[in-house]
């Protein structure tokens, strides 16, 4: 019997490229000048702080130059993109008030329901300003304060003043200054001393115009032995010009504070995904990500730990998929700076069809780390022979109290394991994806059952029609 | 009697990994009729070529079948897939069961009743059904949890064969070295799941090594097989002198 | 002075980390003597390159159909030299090198390999050692290219350092698309001896090629404190303790040079510094 190779058409993605017609009522004029930036500012209502930091950031941004590593960028026309987009709705605290258009995209994908299923909050991003947001009331009862980062900006201005992009600086990188200079919308949240939100917070980001540019900003201060779940969930219809998201996400988790963060990115497969997500944890403070990257046509996110208090842990879980036309190149940094600090990196990646993935990673364990302990471990499957999967990891580590592993492996799906599924009467078409479904497992039984099953729809979209 | 399994002249090759284009002959004309409620042994040392029999019936792609006739209920079994095989009535416990990460045992036992039976199976009664079973080959019931074969002991991977075989009731039930690795009292209960199994509608066809398993059950014909073909076959006298005499009074007979 | 890029990472990462590419002196590089090496098809051949005086070289070698070579290359340098050294193979088909390579000299080095697998079933084994101590630094890029079908490639680096020295190893292993059924390993696995060391480490794999089986795996730690215990237990020094796990660590690269005389300066040579420190 011959094996046949099988081949991957990639199937209608309907349901993820909902779009409504373009009704936002201001566009600001393409390219990036002072004046748009004193525009937004303006707009948004601004402090005078924020308006200097946004036009230091412009600065330095005009400084930089693109990353001489990582995926190709040269099809980014940053004059082309108009980064500020003000849909229809105004700031609505109610269902009833969303317009219709806009609901109607959000009921597909699911939003309402999911508020019913007991989460905590929904702050639904719409274009580039929050549409739609709401928040239990025995949450506001404990102290914390979940709301968009505008309403932040000026009722917790000091917070926010004290936190914002001290830890993405937008010296960071080329697009790091970018947002920093054009951010807008985003979430905000603070959840105080000793206090544990029960119920995973959650909230939506969404591209909608043509061209438009994302800049949302997530602050998320967990204060002392206090502890959060955060879900960040995102999904764009599907535009023909190249799209920018250029999100920032900075985290603080105080000392003994447990947070964790969860993504499932599913971006159209036009978009150019250049987020930025760091956290700092202080003693005895732990960060989870779960991570999940399917969409986008080229990503660059690696989320950076920095364990800053002695006993500060970090875990990483980790899966992308790369399909036809993709290029994703994710994985995670940690930096140990204090004594036994540790970290757990585990990664799982898929490529087909073409699609390219990238695992890059930094383990950096300064001199003040004694006593730290990193494991990373990575696997990748590829799934046919026109696909290309790549793990770049580095490790600098100072002194010799730390204790540092990394294994990785590379490979397809057994022809062994296929057979064995086959010999029980289940198709080739089920046992492949059975096992691909296996594959990422270790990272889908970490996320809430719903994501759980919203990426095994992916991972089951992914394949089909894959073999057979 | 029904025929169940019916094989004629069957030689089978393996593309060589060592030589360049060359396949290698493995079996060299095999014949064998399995009846419906029969019990077959197959012996042979090492390396004989019992595996690569299994493993040709079950149609691995591997293995490519170079001439005769391989039937299941006078149905030509060549063209089939293996999963149509399976979903046919045919079983094989491995010799060297796969660990498949991710997969739940419960999840693929589920999956593959559904297959064979084209029947939407209910969780509840499928877990009361299976934890029975488990219960059965004193298997703990939180194994039907972890992953398939993953961390599994020689020993356990061998009793989840056997469980699965349970589970899915096939005609004919192809147990290749399924009481090697186990330990005495484990071979008992192996033994005792297969005598629980076997029934006038089905068949077994066991290779052994080590003929404790088959003091229980009621074999019917015993086949030897030597460097691709069988050499000699009888009755279960034939367990007997092997394993009193082992394989040197054949040498001569291929 | 006139700096040049001598050797740089198959795929470049964060310039952060400062291991995107090796800087040199360019007199170093102008130094830099050749040797192009072919072994005819067939023949089995064995090789010793050593580097003890001022001196740099690129060895370029082309190894025939079914020929084997072992090539053995000690980087031997006094202290207070520069020096950069290069390896470049080419295996035709079924052609087999093994390369055992030391380098325990010189005040800061950069060493570049580059094999490539071309020929079908051709099998590359390649064993490295480094030391470093006092405020050395060492740079090593291996990469091992699997162009051909069934090809094997397996890399194994045994590191000690100590003081305040600084390393740099990166190991690539870069299946090409059509290198079908070809199998790739690495480990390196490092002790640290001294909290002023600084350690990098870049264990890459890039995969064009679904049908492969690649591995890596790096690990870096203090040496083991049970074996410490366990040698101390019996009577030995912490001093003498160390000295005999590092050897045992040391060993598996050791073992493979053929000359007893080169094996015992080495292992006296790492015994010394070990004592100086
Ligand atoms: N996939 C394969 N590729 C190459 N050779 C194979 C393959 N499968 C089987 N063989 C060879 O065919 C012969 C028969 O193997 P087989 O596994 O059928 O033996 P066996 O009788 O089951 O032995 P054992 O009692 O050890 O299980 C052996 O020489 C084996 O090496
Ligand atoms: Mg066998």
């Amino acid at each position: 019997m011959a094996q046949e190779k099988t081949y991957i058409e990639d199937i209608e993605r309907t349901l993820y490229d909902i779009k409504n017609v373009d009704k936002s009522k201001y566009k600001s004029q393409s390219g990036l000048t002072e004046d748009i930036i004193r525009d937004i500012s303006a707009r948004k209502n601004d402090p005078d702080w924020m308006l200097e930091f946004r036009l230091k950031s412009l600065e330095v941004y005009n400084q930089l130059s693109l990353p001489n590593w990582g995926p190709d960028l040269s099809e980014l026309n940053m004059d082309e993109i108009v980064t500020y987009v003000q849909p229809d709705a105004k700031m609505t605290g109610s269902w009833d008030e969303v317009p219709e258009d806009i609901k109607d995209t959000f009921d597909r994908l699911g939003i309402p329901e999911a508020e019913q299923t007991s989460l905590a909050g929904v702050g639904a991003q719409y274009d580039s300003e929050v549409v739609y947001h709401s928040i239990q009331e025995d949450l506001v009862k404990q102290g914390v304060i979940y709301t968009d980062m505008e309403t932040a900006l000026h009722e917790h201005e000091e917070i926010v003043r004290d936190h914002f992009m001290k830890l993405v600086p937008p010296k960071d990188h080329k697009f790091a200054a970018l947002h920093g200079a054009v951010w807008s919308g985003g979430s905000f949240v603070y959840v105080p001393e000793g206090v544990h939100v029960e119920i995973p917070l959650q909230s939506y980001f969404r591209l909608n115009a043509a061209g438009a540019g994302q800049f949302e900003h997530t602050l998320i201060i967990v204060e002392k032995n206090a502890s959060l779940h955060f879900i960040e969930g995102c999904s764009a219809p599907k535009y023909n010009v190249t799209n920018l998201h250029a999100g920032c996400v900075e985290l603080f988790v105080n000392d003994g504070a447990r947070l964790r963060y969860s993504t499932i990115e599913n971006w159209s497969r036009n978009m150019m995904n250049l987020n930025t997500k760091r956290a700092v944890v202080g003693k005895d403070g732990v960060i989870e990500w779960v991570s999940g990257s399917f969409g986008s046509h080229v990503s660059m996110l690696y989320p950076c730990s920095v364990l800053k208090g002695e006993n500060a842990k970090c875990e990483f879980t980790g899966v992308t998929f790369a399909s036809k036309g993709q290029n994703l190149d994710t994985g995670a940094s940690v930096i140990h700076c204090a004594p036994h600090t540790s970290a757990n990196i585990s990664t799982r990646t898929i490529s087909k069809a073409g699609g390219k993935a990238t695992y890059r990673s930094a383990v950096k364990v300064t001199k003040n780390a004694p006593y730290a302990k990193c494991s990373v471990n990575c696997e990748s499957l590829m799934l046919d022979d026109i696909s290309r999967s790549d793990t770049l990891p580095t490790m600098d580590i100072e002194g010799d109290e730390a204790d540092i592993g990394h294994e990785a492996t590379i490979g397809r799906i057994s022809d062994e394991a296929i057979f064995y599924l086959m010999s029980r009467g289940i198709s080739e078409d089920e046992a492949r994806s059975m096992i691909v479904r296996g594959f990422v497992e270790p990272i889908a039984k970490e996320l809430p059952l719903e994501y759980a099953v919203e990426m095994n729809n992916l991972v089951n979209i992914e394949l089909e029609g894959t073999m057979g | 009697m029904e025929k169940l399994l019916n094989i004629k002249n069957l030689q089978v090759t393996v593309a060589d990994n060592e030589a360049e284009d060359a396949s290698k002959e493995i079996l060299k004309g095999i014949d064998l009729q399995v009846n419906k409620g029969e019990i077959h042994v197959v012996l042979g040392p090492n390396g004989s070529g019992k595996s690569t029999l299994m493993n040709a019936i079950m149609g691995h792609p591997k293995y490519e079948i170079a001439g005769g006739s391989l039937e299941f209920e006078g149905e030509d079994l060549t063209e089939l897939k293996t999963f149509e095989r399976a979903r046919k009535g045919i079983f094989l416990s491995f010799q060297t069961p796969e660990e498949i990460p991710g997969i739940t045992v419960e999840n693929m036992i589920r999956t593959a009743k559904q297959a064979v039976t084209g029947e939407n199976i209910k969780v509840i009664k499928f877990r009361r059904e299976l934890k029975a079973a488990m219960k059965e080959l004193q298997m703990d019931e939180s194994y039907a949890q972890r992953y398939m074969n993953v961390g599994f002991s020689g020993g356990e991977k061998k009793r989840n064969e056997i469980l699965q075989m349970l589970m899915l009731q096939p005609k004919l039930a192809l147990l290749d070295e399924t009481d090697s690795g186990l330990d005495v009292d484990a071979i008992q209960i192996v033994s005792n799941g297969v005598k629980k199994f076997h029934n006038e509608d089905n068949a077994c066809l066991i290779i052994t090594h080590n003929t404790r398993i088959l003091k229980q059950l009621n074999v019917d014909k015993v086949h030897v097989m030597m460097q691709g073909k069988f050499v000699a076959e009888g009755g279960p006298e034939l367990i007997e002198k092997i394993d009193k005499e082992g394989f040197g009074f054949l040498q001569g007979a291929e | 002075m006139n700096k040049e890029i001598f050797s740089e990472i198959p795929m470049r990462t964060w310039n952060w980390l400062g291991v995107n590419e090796a800087v040199v002196d360019r007199d170093l590089l102008v130094e830099s003597q050749n040797l192009d090496i072919k072994i005819e098809a067939g023949h089995q051949e064995k090789m010793l390159v050593e580097y003890r005086k001022e001196s740099c070289g690129t060895v370029n070698i082309n190894i025939g159909e079914n020929a084997v070579l072992k090539l053995t290359q000690l980087q031997l340098m006094p202290q207070n030299c520069n020096h950069v050294n290069e390896i470049n193979v080419v295996l035709e088909k079924k052609a087999k090198l093994q390369l055992v390579a030391v380098e325990t000299g010189a005040k800061s080095f950069a060493s570049k390999v580059n094999i490539i697998l071309k020929g079908d079933k051709s099998q590359a084994d390649v064993s490295l050692l480094y030391f470093g101590d006092g405020d050395r630094s060492l740079d090593m890029n291996y990469v091992l290219e699997f162009q051909g079908r069934k090809t094997v490639g397996n890399l194994e680096v045994y590191g000690g350092l100590m003081g305040e020295s600084q390393k740099i190893f990166r190991g690539t292993l870069d299946f090409k698309q059509g290198a079908k059924q070809a199998k790739g390993y690495e480990k390196e696995n490092v002790v640290v001896l001294s909290s002023g060391v600084r350690n990098r480490s870049v264990p890459i794999m890039l995969s064009g090629e679904d049908d492969v089986v690649g591995n890596h795996a790096v690990s870096s730690g203090k040496i083991n404190e049970d074996k410490l215990h366990y040698l101390m237990s019996r009577g030995l020094s912490p001093a003498e303790a160390r000295k005999l796990v590092l050897e045992a660590a040391f060993n598996p690269v050791l073992e493979l040079i053929d000359d007893e005389a080169l094996r015992q300066e080495i292992d006296s040579y790492i015994k010394e510094r070990l004592e100086n420190e």
